[in-house]
């Protein structure tokens, strides 16, 4: 017995499975941002990730553009019946627009939850082992990107900062499965139904929105977007359509199936979402523990 | 020249990794499912069996870091299995023969233990709750089967290389 405790290899491999299990449990906990250490080298492989990826996205959108050139006569088709739709709806949009400004200036309110400042970025990396979702983008606490913004890209909310560097920082995608991520969203109808946008299912890639009371009549094909009730997010955001609905464990609350908008793969450009409307004083006094955006 | 060569070459395998599972897209083959590019660890597998424990284990342990601190954002993960894997294929191809057959049977058993203890560590600290059946048809076969093909194209490159370089290394 003695013996055994004095093989070397097994001590080793005892003090390092000790290691990792605090190595783990230190970068598990809430971090409200990361050591420096791990900030500089994200940033320096940033640096190089940019480098090489600025010259790849050149030769894949030439490839791209060869494509589309392929489909132009069908699309142009397509196009030209939409745009004599949509100078009817803009005439409505402009009206709408007008008859909002009006009604707002008879509150006096004139700040929304709506409002944000977009930050475009491009994507210079994503994670490669894909068990954790995570895109890296060119943009860092210098260009004024925060921990928690939303991040979308031209079809739909894509997920939210979750580190932030000088010069990079890293996207969590909504198909990341992550418990403390829980995201207000609106299922908009006649009558207005909140939920969470909580979990991700990975074999049909389907959203799921959780914490829907089970009386709300909720329909196929219905919008989602964020409420704005998180306090980070802006409103209006979309995030996508309702595929099917499904009752909770205990028929409590029920559960929407949504097929997200955005497109998970093959991204390149993201806009980063900074709410104009800041957060109420009390919720920043609750010390970035709180979990709903 | 040749002593930045090899952390060069890791470097790029490190990038090329993430630019790679970037441009792919969701169905490959009409298939939804998730193949995982390893070339790093091939490399570093190729270099532990041609070269020697010494360097592959610390390429092992500096490149695993590396990629937790800047991809996974958990350390520990990698920096562990990364190491770990590399001694046990040592261990192993020290009773059989190495050469480029069995060093390539040997990466490709290496990538599934890699697979196979990633989502252990993954399923016990609550990041997927996929179930293992799940996990072998959704991730487990297409990853071994596109590193299998990788493997094959780079094996011989790899095992010219890293001869070379262990060559110069006695030489000195």
């Amino acid at each position: 017995m003695p013996q055994f405790f004095l093989n070397k290899r097994l001590i080793i491999l005892l003090v390092s499975i000790i290691v990792l299990v605090a190595l783990i449990g230190f970068s598990l906990r809430e971090r409200s941002k990361l050591t420096w250490p791990e900030q500089f080298l994200k940033d320096t492989t940033g640096w190089v990730q940019s480098l090489v990826s600025k010259p790849t996205h050149f030769v894949t959108g030439f490839f791209e553009n060869l494509q589309d050139l392929q489909n132009t006569y069908d699309e142009n088709k397509e196009l030209k019946s939409r745009v004599e739709n949509l100078v009817n709806l803009e005439a409505q949009v402009q009206e709408l627009k007008k008859d909002n400004e009006e009604l707002r200036d008879i509150l006096g309110e004139k700040r929304t939850l709506r409002d944000f400042k977009p930050l475009p970025a491009t994507v210079i990396g994503r994670n490669p082992d894909r068990w954790h979702e995570m895109i890296i983008i060119d943009k860092g606490k210098l260009n004024g990107i925060e921990k928690n913004m939303a991040v979308v890209t031209a079809t739909g909310l894509l997920g939210k900062v979750k580190n932030v560097t000088q010069f990079s920082s890293t996207v969590q995608l909504l198909s990341a499965m992550d418990p403390k991520n829980r995201i207000s969203a609106v299922v908009q109808g006649k009558k207005d139904v909140y939920g969470f946008v909580q979990g991700f299912d990975d074999k049909q890639k389907l959203l799921l929105i959780k914490s829907i009371p089970s009386g709300d009549k909720i329909e196929k094909g219905q919008t989602v977007i964020t409420s704005g009730l998180g306090g980070v997010f802006p409103k209006g955001l979309m995030i996508g359509k309702v595929v099917d609905i499904k009752p909770d464990q205990y028929g409590l609350n029920q559960t929407a199936l949504v097929k997200p908008g955005a497109d998970f793969y093959d991204i390149e450009n993201v806009i980063v979402i900074k709410r104009s409307m800041t957060k109420s004083v009390n919720m920043q006094t609750s010390d970035g523990k709180e979990k709903d955006y | 020249m040749r002593k930045f060569l090899l952390p060069l070459l890791f470097l790029l395998l490190f990038i090329i990794e993430s630019l790679f599972v970037e441009y792919l897209p969701a169905k490959v083959f009409g298939m939804e499912r998730i193949f995982v590019p390893h070339f790093l660890f091939i490399a570093i597998l190729f270099l532990t069996i041609f070269v020697g424990r010494k360097h592959g284990i610390i390429y092992a342990a500096i490149f695993g870091l590396l990629f937790d601190i800047v991809y996974v954002e958990i350390i520990g993960i990698y920096f562990f299995l990364y190491p770990f894997i590399s001694y046990l294929i040592y261990k192993l191809l020290q009773i059989i023969q190495s050469n480029i057959i069995t060093a390539f049977l040997a990466a490709l058993l290496g990538i599934s233990l890699l697979e196979i203890g990633v989502y252990e560590m993954n399923y016990l600290i609550h990041v997927t709750d996929l179930d293992f059946i799940g996990f072998i048809n959704l991730r487990f076969y297409p990853t071994l089967i596109l590193n299998a093909v990788i493997t094959l194209v780079a094996a011989y490159p790899l095992k010219w290389l890293f001869e070379k370089h262990s060559e110069a290394l006695r030489a000195e």
